[in-house]
């Protein structure tokens, strides 16, 4: 058919060129096609220098095979060769000069005896570009004479290899096949082309309008977040992460190891509870292998619990600050740094039987008074532990103090309903000191005895002998009695819930009493005179007031916290009181602060029985009925803007706690940082 | 060491026990383990010495008493205790009772013998009257005699101290004073101002001896004088509960030196030998002192090992490195400076608390305490041939 076509003067058709094109051939250049020598440059070099010096022998012969590449050509590009049927040329080379048609001047004679005398004539066409014969190689005749028969066009192409079977009849364990996608998919479809330029048509057209986008101004639709941009961003920023789902423990493994498994009484437990309060939502069962365990059943139930979860969680995020915990501690000196206070137990002094109620060491620190439920005060050597003497009254001695005036070797005691004034061993005091004693108690005084709910004696007898010197006879029991430091005034506390005269102050020197209240406040605990100025202190259950007694109205009333006060102190600088109570509390209270508690210390595990303040040293004891003492730092500064320092350094065991009993009163030694402590098992401990 | 001992043994002629001194140091370990403590390099030579073992202290008699035993003092015949039963006793040192000296108003604080001669020898008993009594005491005839009755201190006498000569001696007090007096017996009372208005019949009390006032009185302490001793002639040395050992010329009578300590001292003691001063205080430890540096270093070793107040320490009066101790945790300790880390022997004879200890130039070493009893005991005086 080509063969045909190409001497009836080259006429090319559309359906040739498009099977040029798809064959894949190489030497379609030189074929019979027409486009293909224009606009494939690379194709044409071999044939073209073949036909250069088989046929012609001009001039591109002369110019060789680097002319051949350039300028052989026809520059007209692609388009149909008919147009320039009626033109003498073919077209234009590169120098823009006309490529002149080769003179066609045979007529059919000369064809016919081309035909007969040409051995080539068979294969010899016209190539339309350039209107000249060629005639066709060996390669390209065989190439042609294969797509004649149907063949590939490349020899080496072979057509019958041994096909590969994508599918088999076997069942793979795969749905996917090894198949090549088709080559449609690589291809635009034709179809869909066709519905797009129909529509882009229409369109163009104006057959079709786009949908008109539609106007909201009625307002319908709202940004509802329009004006929380900010917030947004926020939750942004301050995402709030899904709860974690807890992982997996070994219980929840399908063969867990045994220890996790129920035991049978554990089984029965974990039946008997609410679901919410069991430990674990499910029994941990122990299979053989991963294949026998069945389908989850709680599946369901598991998922909703998480959505619930998830639902449920807090949707605000918590500000968690991190505190070092070491910087909540208040910066406090170490013990250590606080020395002198007493630290070990030194000295007991053995004697007493049954409790010990109360204890005082005299002025200068060599001796202490110690009195107790067995009806004796005793005087100790502080330094060798020896009862030096032993005062019998009749009774439980509630309270011992000995008089804080150096100049005065003199105690007091509280016996039921009595006080008794003591001389201590003569030896005990410098003789003058004796002697002063001895002159004020043997005083006549023609003071107004008879008067008044109180009695006054001068003792007689075998108790003149023991030193008992004054008894005083109150109305009701006595439970303490405390000297001003001057000592000459003596106050004895008498509680009772019904009455006005709970407290009452003697004078020594001039036999007298009086009761400084008229109304009754609650019942009296305990009180103390200030240490410097003239001021009674007085603790009631449950607060601590500070008369001024020089005014006589009420100056202060400290409110603690306490439930039941049990004892107070005066701090020797007189601006602060400590204030044990029942409850466990010790209360440190600034008098320049506040009416309330500076701090409040509760290390002890039992009720407060007593509390004391060293008179030099800055310490300040704590006794309790779980029978330890507790040694505090408690150093007042002198500068008003600086609180107290109150730090715990000790804490003194070694009474015994005998019916519910532990520590009865505490003391400290008036020069050295030794504290006294009695207790109810008969003994009194000095700890240094 | 034991092959090292055993090398040493073969020259001697009998089995001794020895002691081996490594640096100045008791060896009380494997050699090895003692200088790894100690941080001597095992590239020096190592001197070792070798002492004779300071053999156990024997206990030798127990002299029973009605109370307990205050102070007690030995001398190479006769043992003189105070007791809180307001006498002072005088023992043989076989521990015969031999006088019991009556008339303190109240407990004897403290003993001290003034001067032995031929058969009469005066001693001295502090009491908490507040009095110190001179006593002559006749050995043949037995029969004690107070001289003179030394009144001024206006609280408890708790120490009493005679000096080298024995001409003066030294009482500390309660009251916080320090008071010189002449021990030297006279026939006459010094002046003593009575007050005028004080009640006649307290002067009934039968006047032992002659009254004597202090020759001086020797004030700066803060708190009571716990423990005094004579240094010299003419230098007393005071331990007081105010935490400072003080030192006093009494030529001029001015305070010389101030140790400072940081607890209550109960007693103090001298060793001329070794010019070292011990005190023991109310928080456990033994000091040893230099009276005589001046820089700050004052404190030369702490000896740690009793577990109460102690309430006395005594030098050897023969060995420069011993020293005895007593405290209230009942035990009474033999020391030796030269192992530090613990005491030599433990005596713990007592059932009560100790307050006195004393050696006797014998070789005695006496302890007393609340159990009424007053233990000496026999103490093999070695004899310093150290070898290398």
């Amino acid at each position: 058919q080509l063969l045909g076509a190409g001497p009836a003067d080259g006429q090319d058709d559309d359906t040739d060129s498009e099977e040029s094109e798809y064959s894949g051939l190489e030497d379609s250049g030189s074929d019979s096609d027409s486009e293909e020598t224009g606009s494939d440059p690379d194709s044409g070099e071999e044939d073209g220098s073949k036909e250069a010096s088989e046929e012609t022998g001009d001039e591109d012969a002369e110019v060789g095979p680097s002319a051949v590449k350039r300028d052989i050509r026809n520059t007209v590009g692609n388009i149909p060769m008919e147009w320039y049927a009626d033109f003498p040329h073919v077209g234009y080379d590169l120098d823009g000069k006309k490529i002149l048609k080769p003179l066609r001047s045979k007529d059919e004679l000369d064809a016919f005896l081309d035909k007969m005398e040409d051995p080539d004539f068979w294969r010899t066409v016209q190539d339309p570009q350039t209107g000249r014969d060629v005639v066709l190689s060996e390669q390209q005749v065989a190439l042609v004479k294969r797509l004649q028969k149907g063949q590939f066009g490349d020899i080496n192409f072979n057509e019958h290899e041994p096909s590969v079977d994508f599918f088999s009849y076997d069942v793979m364990i795969h749905p996917v096949t090894n198949r090549p996608s088709d080559k449609r998919s690589f291809i635009p479809s034709l179809i869909e082309k066709e519905k797009v330029s129909k529509l882009v048509h229409a369109i163009k057209m104006g057959l079709i309008k786009p949908r008109r986008s539609q106007d909201d101004s009625k307002g319908r639709y709202y940004d509802l977040w329009a004006s929380e941009e900010q917030g947004r961003v926020r939750d942004l920023r301050m995402h709030v992460p899904a709860p974690r789902v807890p992982l997996p423990g070994h219980e929840e493994s399908y063969n867990p190891p045994p220890e996790y498994l129920m035991t049978p009484e554990e089984r029965a437990v974990w039946e008997q509870q609410d679901p919410e309060d069991r430990k674990l939502a499910f029994v941990p069962r122990k299979f053989s292998s991963l294949r026998q365990v069945p389908a989850f059943e709680r599946f369901i139930h598991e998922r909703f619990e998480r959505c619930l979860d998830l639902y449920l969680c807090p949707r605000q995020r918590k500000m968690r600050v991190n505190v070092n915990p070491e910087d909540l501690i208040p910066k406090l000196p170490r013990p250590r740094d606080l020395q002198p206070f007493p630290t070990t137990q030194s000295m007991v002094y053995l004697g007493h039987e049954g409790l010990v109620r109360s204890i005082s060491p005299s002025p200068c620190g060599q001796w202490l008074l110690s009195g107790g439920d067995d009806g004796s005060a005793r005087f100790w050597e502080v330094s060798s532990g020896r009862c030096v003497k032993k005062v019998e009254v009749c009774g439980a001695i509630k309270s011992a103090v000995w008089n804080p005036n150096q100049g005065l070797s003199l105690v007091a005691l509280a016996v039921g309903s009595e006080v008794l004034l003591v001389t201590p061993p003569s030896t005990a005091a410098d003789k003058q000191v004796v002697t002063a004693t001895e002159r004020l108690l043997s005083e006549e005084v023609e003071s107004a005895m008879g008067e008044g709910p109180v009695i006054w004696s001068n003792a007689e007898g075998e108790e003149l002998l023991h030193g008992i010197r004054i008894k005083i006879q109150h109305p009701k029991p006595v439970s303490q009695v405390t000297w001003h430091s001057k000592g000459d005034y003596v106050a004895a506390v008498m509680p009772d819930h019904s009455s006005h005269l709970q407290v009452l102050i003697h004078q020594v020197s001039k036999r007298r009493s009086q009761s400084p209240f008229s109304k009754n406040k609650g019942l009296v605990q305990s009180v103390a005179f200030h240490p410097i100025r003239p001021y009674f202190l007085l603790a009631t259950q449950r607060s601590v007031r500070i008369y001024n007694l020089l005014k006589q109205e009420l100056s202060k009333k400290l409110q603690g916290n306490a439930k039941w006060i049990s004892s107070i102190a005066v701090h020797p600088g007189g601006d602060n009181v400590i204030c044990g109570s029942y409850d466990c509390r010790l209360s440190w209270f600034d008098l320049d602060l506040s009416t309330k508690p500076y701090k409040t210390l509760r290390h002890h595990r039992r009720a407060v029985r007593s509390v004391a303040f060293h008179r030099s040293y800055p310490l300040f004891a704590s006794a309790s009925d779980d029978g330890s003492v507790i040694v505090c730092h408690g150093t007042v500064f002198s500068d008003l803007l600086q609180n107290p320092l109150i730090v715990p350094v000790k804490v003194l065991k070694g009474h015994v706690v005998t019916h519910d009993l532990g520590v009865l009163d505490v003391t400290f030694h008036p020069s050295q940082p030794w504290v006294f402590s009695s207790g109810a098992d008969g003994t009194i401990r000095l700890f240094t | 060491m034991s092959q090292l001992q055993l090398r040493l043994l073969t020259p001697s002629h009998k089995t001794v026990d020895f002691d081996f001194l490594v640096k100045g140091q008791f060896l009380r370990t494997p050699l090895s383990t003692h200088m790894e403590t100690e941080g001597i390099s095992t590239e020096d030579v190592v001197e070792i010495e070798y002492v004779e073992k300071i053999t156990a202290p024997e206990p030798e008699e127990c002299m029973m008493h009605d109370d307990w035993i205050s102070s007690v003092q030995g001398d190479s015949e006769w043992i003189l205790t105070g007791s809180y039963d307001k006498t002072a006793r005088i023992w043989s040192v076989e521990g015969k009772p031999v006088l019991t000296v009556a008339g303190h108003a109240d407990v004897v604080k403290d003993v001290a013998w003034v001067k032995r001669e031929n058969l009469t020898s005066l001693l001295l008993t502090a009491s908490l009257d507040h009095t110190v009594i001179l006593w002559e005491w006749n050995s043949e005839k037995n029969k004690v005699n107070a001289r003179h009755c030394c009144r001024g201190h206006t609280a408890s006498v708790d120490t009493v101290a005679t000096d080298p000569t024995g001409t003066k001696f030294c009482s500390g007090s309660w009251d916080k004073m320090l008071k010189i007096w002449s021990a030297v017996p006279t026939d006459e009372a010094d002046e003593v101002e009575e007050p005028a208005d004080r009640p006649r019949k307290k002067q009934k009390t039968q006047q032992l001896g002659l009254t004597r006032t202090p020759i001086m009185t020797l004030s700066g302490h803060n708190e009571a004088v716990s423990s005094a001793l004579w240094t010299d002639t003419d230098e007393v040395c005071t331990a007081s509960w105010d935490h400072t050992i003080r030192i006093w010329d009494v030529e001029s009578g001015i305070m010389k030196t101030t140790l400072t300590g940081s607890k209550v001292f109960n007693s103090i003691s001298y060793s001329p030998l070794c010019r070292r001063l011990a005190s023991g205080s109310t928080d456990r430890h033994i000091r040893l002192w230099d009276p005589r540096t001046k820089d700050g270093a004052l404190v030369l070793l702490n000896l740690t090992s009793h577990t109460g107040w102690v309430t006395a320490v005594k030098w050897a009066p023969s060995n420069e490195h011993q020293l005895v101790s007593g405290s209230l945790d009942n035990v009474v300790k033999l020391w030796d400076t030269r192992s530090c880390k613990a005491p030599l022997y433990d005596l713990a004879a007592h059932g009560d608390k100790v307050f006195c200890v004393d050696w006797t130039e014998n070789g005695l070493m006496l302890s007393g305490g609340a159990d009424n009893k007053l233990y000496s005991y026999r103490y093999a005086p070695c004899q310093t041939d150290a070898g290398a």
